[in-house]
């Protein structure tokens, strides 16, 4: 089984704190997404664990072995997208994959099948053979989710894999993404600043802020349990309904914040006995209100 | 499983193919041909002029073998440049732009030692310059046989080593600035100003002021690459003297322990900015 394991990891640059004494342990195969603000230290964590930048304090683990001591040994099991990576714009896909192959380690032959293998995941399979100085930001992203591929690694690292594509191109990530995941061979760490990514891909989400992780927990727990709904009724003088005061007053149509809690008929019923009509309901995920409870409304 | 030599393989290769499908090789490649074109259309051409430079002596009545240093001397001069643009267009960026075009967030993950990386990278570079100026080397051969009709002997021999070696110095000179910076152009520029501006300048102080040849400059020491042929000395603060005899083998070590100690200082230098460099 795979590890991950983040021992009290500080990274500073000059007098900025950048990611603040963060421990963290991951051990089971699966999604972790991690959300936080800009700034928040997401980027400089995934920077850290794939022995882009170095800790300041502390030390990071994969698979036991030290990150920055021992790279060759701690990252040949790892794949990667770290921000908006380019490739040497002289070779194919095909040649930038084989080399990432055989730099983790893998025979010629099996590097062939692997490059048939990830290719087909990712898409990429069409324009293998073209030089990646003429791709497209959506199939440099493609290349970049197949050479993290690569390999099967044990760990994949991903700091926001679908940035900068268009809705098709964050489709196609998705899905490629999504059947990795059902696989479970992988410990997938995912970055990224959409809570519905997380919701859609992983088991466990992490929040961070100003460097630090604030909250930790599963997915599914903190969704069902911290979902929450809102009401659009004609304002009609309505101050509240099942005991939930409005939460914003348009003047005609008054907005209320209901909990999980408090069950539908309750709410229907308060308002059919006081003749009002219910406009719209939209539900919100229990991520996204731990977040904004985290970070703070109207921040980022 | 590929051990880290195996690798090493692995990274030349790679490197080696995108620095020789690169505009900047073919570049190279255009100036090496037209320099060589020049250079055996004025061999072939005006080879009775040469008393020109040769302090109104003429050519015709010189010795043979004056004649063949004469010849060879004039090639090297000529091809003494070529390594410098090679090595600026190939080494400058080695290093910075792994950063400026974040390819460091694609190769900075894998697991490989960046010494390997960088020993990789820069094995790529010379070998594309030993391309680009083997071309070179190659009119001159025919050029040499065309006009004395037989091979050039052994001091070419030495000559074409020590601009290996120089090759390697100076390759090595710039991955060192090109690991300084995070900005190809920063290192770009940084390369030319110290190689033909503050190389000449601490030369002509040295040697004006002090009386004192810089020989441990890296631009000093290249020139011993045309003066095996013919030894132009210029201790002598003014005047300088021309022997026409080649260097011997005092000067001829000494420059190379210089090439070779620049290697050796720059390549470790870049290796220790480079092991710890980042991607904010």
């Amino acid at each position: 089984m795979a590890s991950v394991d983040v021992k009290g990891v500080s990274k500073n640059y000059g007098n900025i704190t950048a990611l603040k004494n963060v421990s963290l342990s991951l051990d089971t195969n699966g999604c972790i997404g991690i959300l936080g603000p800009n700034g928040a230290g997401k980027t400089t964590l995934m920077k850290l664990i794939t022995n882009i930048i170095k800790p300041s304090t502390g030390e990071i683990l994969v698979n036991g072995t030290n990150v920055s001591n021992d790279p060759s040994t701690a990252l040949r099991t790892v794949g990667s997208i770290i921000e908006q990576p380019e490739f040497y714009t002289y070779l194919t896909a095909y040649e930038t994959m084989m080399f990432v192959c055989r730099i983790k380690g893998g025979t010629k032959e099996y590097c062939m099948s692997e490059i048939d293998r990830v290719s087909e995941i990712t898409e990429v399979k069409g324009f293998l053979n073209r030089k990646t100085g003429t791709y497209s930001r959506g199939m440099k992203q493609r290349l970049a989710l197949a050479v993290a591929l690569i390999n099967n690694p044990d760990v994949i690292v991903l700091d926001e894999p679908t940035f900068g594509l268009d809705p098709k191109g964050m489709s196609d990530i998705r899905n490629a993404l999504n059947r990795i995941r059902e696989q479970r061979n992988s410990i997938i760490i995912l970055s990224t600043h959409l809570i519905s990514e997380v919701k859609e891909l992983c088991d466990r989400v992490i929040i961070m802020d100003e460097g630090s992780i604030v909250y930790d927990s599963e997915v599914d727990s903190v969704d069902k349990s911290l979902r929450v709904r809102f009401y659009e009724v004609p304002a009609d003088g309505l101050n509240s309904i099942a005991n939930e005061p409005v939460i914003e007053d348009g003047g005609k149509t008054a907005i209320f914040r209901v909990g999980k809690e408090v069950p539908n008929y309750m709410i229907i019923r308060d308002l059919m006995s006081r003749g009002a009509k219910i406009r719209d309901v939209e539900e919100s995920s229990g991520i996204e209100e731990k977040y904004l409870e985290i970070v703070g409304r109207g921040k980022d | 499983m590929v051990q880290e030599t195996g690798k090493f393989g692995i990274v030349v290769s790679q490197y080696f193919r995108n620095y020789y499908r690169s505009r900047s090789f073919y570049l190279m490649l255009v100036i090496s041909l037209l320099i060589s074109g020049l250079m055996t259309y004025f061999s072939l051409k005006y080879i009775g002029n040469l008393h020109v430079t040769f302090g109104g002596v003429s050519f015709s009545s010189l010795s043979s073998s004056l004649k063949e240093s004469a010849v060879l001397y004039l090639w090297a001069f000529v091809l003494s440049y070529l390594p410098v643009f090679s090595a600026v267009f190939f080494g400058s960026p080695a290093i910075s732009s792994e950063i400026e075009n974040k390819t460091a967030y694609h190769i900075f993950p894998l697991p490989i030692k960046r010494s390997t990386l960088l020993f990789g990278k820069f094995t790529a570079a010379v070998a594309v310059s030993y391309i680009i100026v083997s071309i070179y080397t190659i009119f001159e051969i025919i050029s040499y046989v065309i006009l004395f009709g037989s091979f050039p002997g052994i001091v070419f021999l030495y000559s074409y080593l020590l601009l290996l070696l120089f090759i390697i110095s100076i390759t090595a000179f710039t991955f060192l600035v090109s690991s300084i910076f995070n900005k190809n152009m920063y290192a770009y520029i940084t390369v030319f100003l110290l190689y033909y501006l503050i190389f000449n300048a601490l030369y002509i102080i040295l040697d004006f002021l002090y009386n004192y040849n810089a020989f441990f400059l890296l631009s000093e020491a290249a020139s011993i690459i045309e003066r095996v042929f013919i030894d132009i000395n210029t201790t002598v603060p003014g005047s300088a003297t021309i022997s026409l005899n080649g260097a011997g083998s005092g000067p001829i070590g000494i420059a190379a322990i210089v090439m070779v100690i620049y290697a050796v200082i720059s390549i470790a230098g870049s290796l220790i900015l480079f092991d710890r460099k980042e991607v904010k």
